[in-house]
């Protein structure tokens, strides 16, 4: 029974995207996941409009002050397990806002983060190999030996997807902003 | 006398409640994969074959999750509204002659489109109660839109049930089944296609979503809930999408009469034609849904009741006339 919940929870992570105040550059790469070239609908990853119906929160930006009770408030509103995923550098440790006197820092000033993704932006590869290895920090605790399969089986799309990037690097980003146009 | 076990086996396997449940779950799939094409995407890969068993995954991942239940909610209504949906769409479809004759034998009788229809509205209804119960802003405005939509276009819905109905002059869907010898889809070619078009206002797809239009309300009526409840609540729309394209099916396109009859196990043959002819509807509805933008709200009201209407009674009197006059001479 807990072997099949962890099955389904891995292959049905959905998100939420959250931007408690990032420049806009980390969302264009989080929407960009979703366009035919990232396609993680591939993985059973779908962005959800309601936090009552996400597992896993995706925050990009470094929290300003104003956004910081909102954030929780989201975070509260969603259903255990939930998880938080930190994506680029300002949510992460608040980047290039850091000390400003309207920011907090990073987002685990205010929440418990599982990932921390950098980059300003991360590529969209990146923010993939940040979910996927999340997914596989899940599996691993309970250890029974089912869950070396789980995991071969939830690492071999993973590495699929980090090799575009080596192939495709010069030419990607351009590409990327089509598709995000 | 009747036959228990066989009764039994109908009702909770073939063509009962785990046939229905498997079915959909595959259209839901289906459904995904055609719109993922279209977009030039892969859609779901790597759950199963060719991402086969992600809706299995998806239901099976809400079901172990925390349920949440709003403080201000009105508990009772909010907790059993998805189920009771899901329950009376399941129920609606026992009376559709899935492999050649209804779920239940012998439970059709004088008359049955009318009651079938009526529990698509009350399925409709549980739906609006669901997002009305949970007295969220978002799940409100969703909830009155799902009703404003759904009162709007159960009229043409029902108005235009009633073309095979007096094609085949009786009001049991058996009979209108078995008297397609020729699919009234051929017959009535432009009931059909203003059949479909209020169908896919009726279950609330595009270009008539506005009732879970993300970019508005978030998720409509579904806004607040979490865990099994939402499982149910999602299992309760894709059967009623299956449902819609098999009431369809049945009453345009000849149900589970094949073009070929085979001496042999009819039951398997109607079956095989009856989901392949749900297939063909559930892949239109979805290519319609991706090839189409979003209507308002005011813009849904107005072509229900400036367009539509006018031409579902345009298209009665039309099949009333030819039913009387032309093709009894055919
Ligand atoms: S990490 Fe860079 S791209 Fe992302 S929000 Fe901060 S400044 Fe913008």
């Amino acid at each position: 029974m807990t072997n099949l919940a962890m099955w389904a929870r891995l292959k049905s992570p959905w998100v939420i995207h959250f931007n408690s105040g990032a420049c806009n550059g980390c969302d264009i790469e989080v929407v960009a996941l979703l366009t035919p070239r990232y396609d993680v609908e591939r993985f059973g990853i779908k962005l959800e409009p309601s936090p009552r119906h996400a597992d896993v929160l995706l925050v990009t930006g470094s929290v300003t002050k104003q956004c910081a009770d909102r954030l929780k408030r989201i975070y509260d509103q969603m259903p255990q397990p939930k998880f938080v995923v930190a994506i680029g550098a300002c949510a992460c440790s608040g980047g290039v806002f850091q000390g400003t006197y309207g920011t907090l820092g990073g987002v685990d000033k205010v929440l418990p983060v599982n990932a921390y993704i950098p980059g300003c932006p991360p590529r969209p590869e990146a923010i993939i190999d940040g979910v996927v290895k999340l997914l596989n920090a899940l599996a691993a605790p309970p250890a029974p030996p089912k869950a070396s399969e789980e995991e071969a089986a939830t690492e071999a799309p993973a590495e699929e997807v980090t090799e575009v990037p080596a192939e495709t690097a010069p030419d990607a980003p351009e590409e990327v902003k089509k598709d995000a146009e | 006398m009747i036959d228990y076990p066989l009764l039994i086996f109908r009702v909770l396997v073939f063509p009962g409640f785990t046939f229905i449940l498997l079915f959909t779950m595959f259209c839901d799939w289906v459904e995904r994969k055609v719109e993922a094409r279209m977009q030039n995407r892969m859609g779901p890969s790597f759950t199963g074959p060719h991402g086969i068993l992600q809706p299995i995954a998806d239901f099976i991942k809400m079901l172990t999750k925390e349920e949440i239940t709003p403080c201000d909610s009105k508990r009772n209504v909010y907790k059993y509204a998805p189920i009771l949906a899901l329950s009376v769409l399941v129920f609606a479809m026992a009376f559709l002659p899935i492999d050649g004759s209804s779920v239940i034998p012998g439970v059709s009788f004088a008359g049955d489109l009318i009651f079938v229809m009526a529990l698509v509205s009350v399925a409709n209804f549980m739906l609006f109660l669901a997002g009305w119960s949970s007295t969220n802003p978002y799940s409100a405005i969703g909830a009155a839109r799902v009703m404003t939509q759904f009162l709007g276009y159960d009229i043409p819905l029902v108005l235009l049930a009633l073309v095979p109905a007096f094609l085949a002059k009786s009001l049991t869907i058996s009979t209108i089944v078995a008297s397609q010898w020729l699919p009234f889809a051929i017959l009535a070619p432009w009931a059909f296609v203003l059949f479909i078009i209020t169908m896919q206002a009726e279950l609330e797809k595009d270009p008539f979503d506005v009732p879970h239009a993300e970019s508005e309300v978030v998720a409509g009526h579904e806004t607040e809930y979490s865990g099994g409840k939402l499982a149910f609540l999602k299992l309760a729309r894709d059967v009623q999408i299956v449902f819609g394209a098999a009431l369809i099916t049945v009453l345009f396109l000849g149900g589970a009469n094949g073009p070929v009859p085979f001496g042999f196990l009819p039951e398997l043959w109607g079956t095989l034609w009856f989901v392949l002819k749900v297939l063909v509807i559930v892949v239109l509805s979805e290519y319609l849904t991706v090839l189409f933008a979003r209507l308002r709200i005011d813009q849904v009201v107005r072509v229900n009741w400036q367009f539509i209407l006018p031409l579902t009674v345009l298209s009665l009197i039309l099949t009333l006339s030819l039913a009387y006059w032309v093709y009894p001479m055919v």
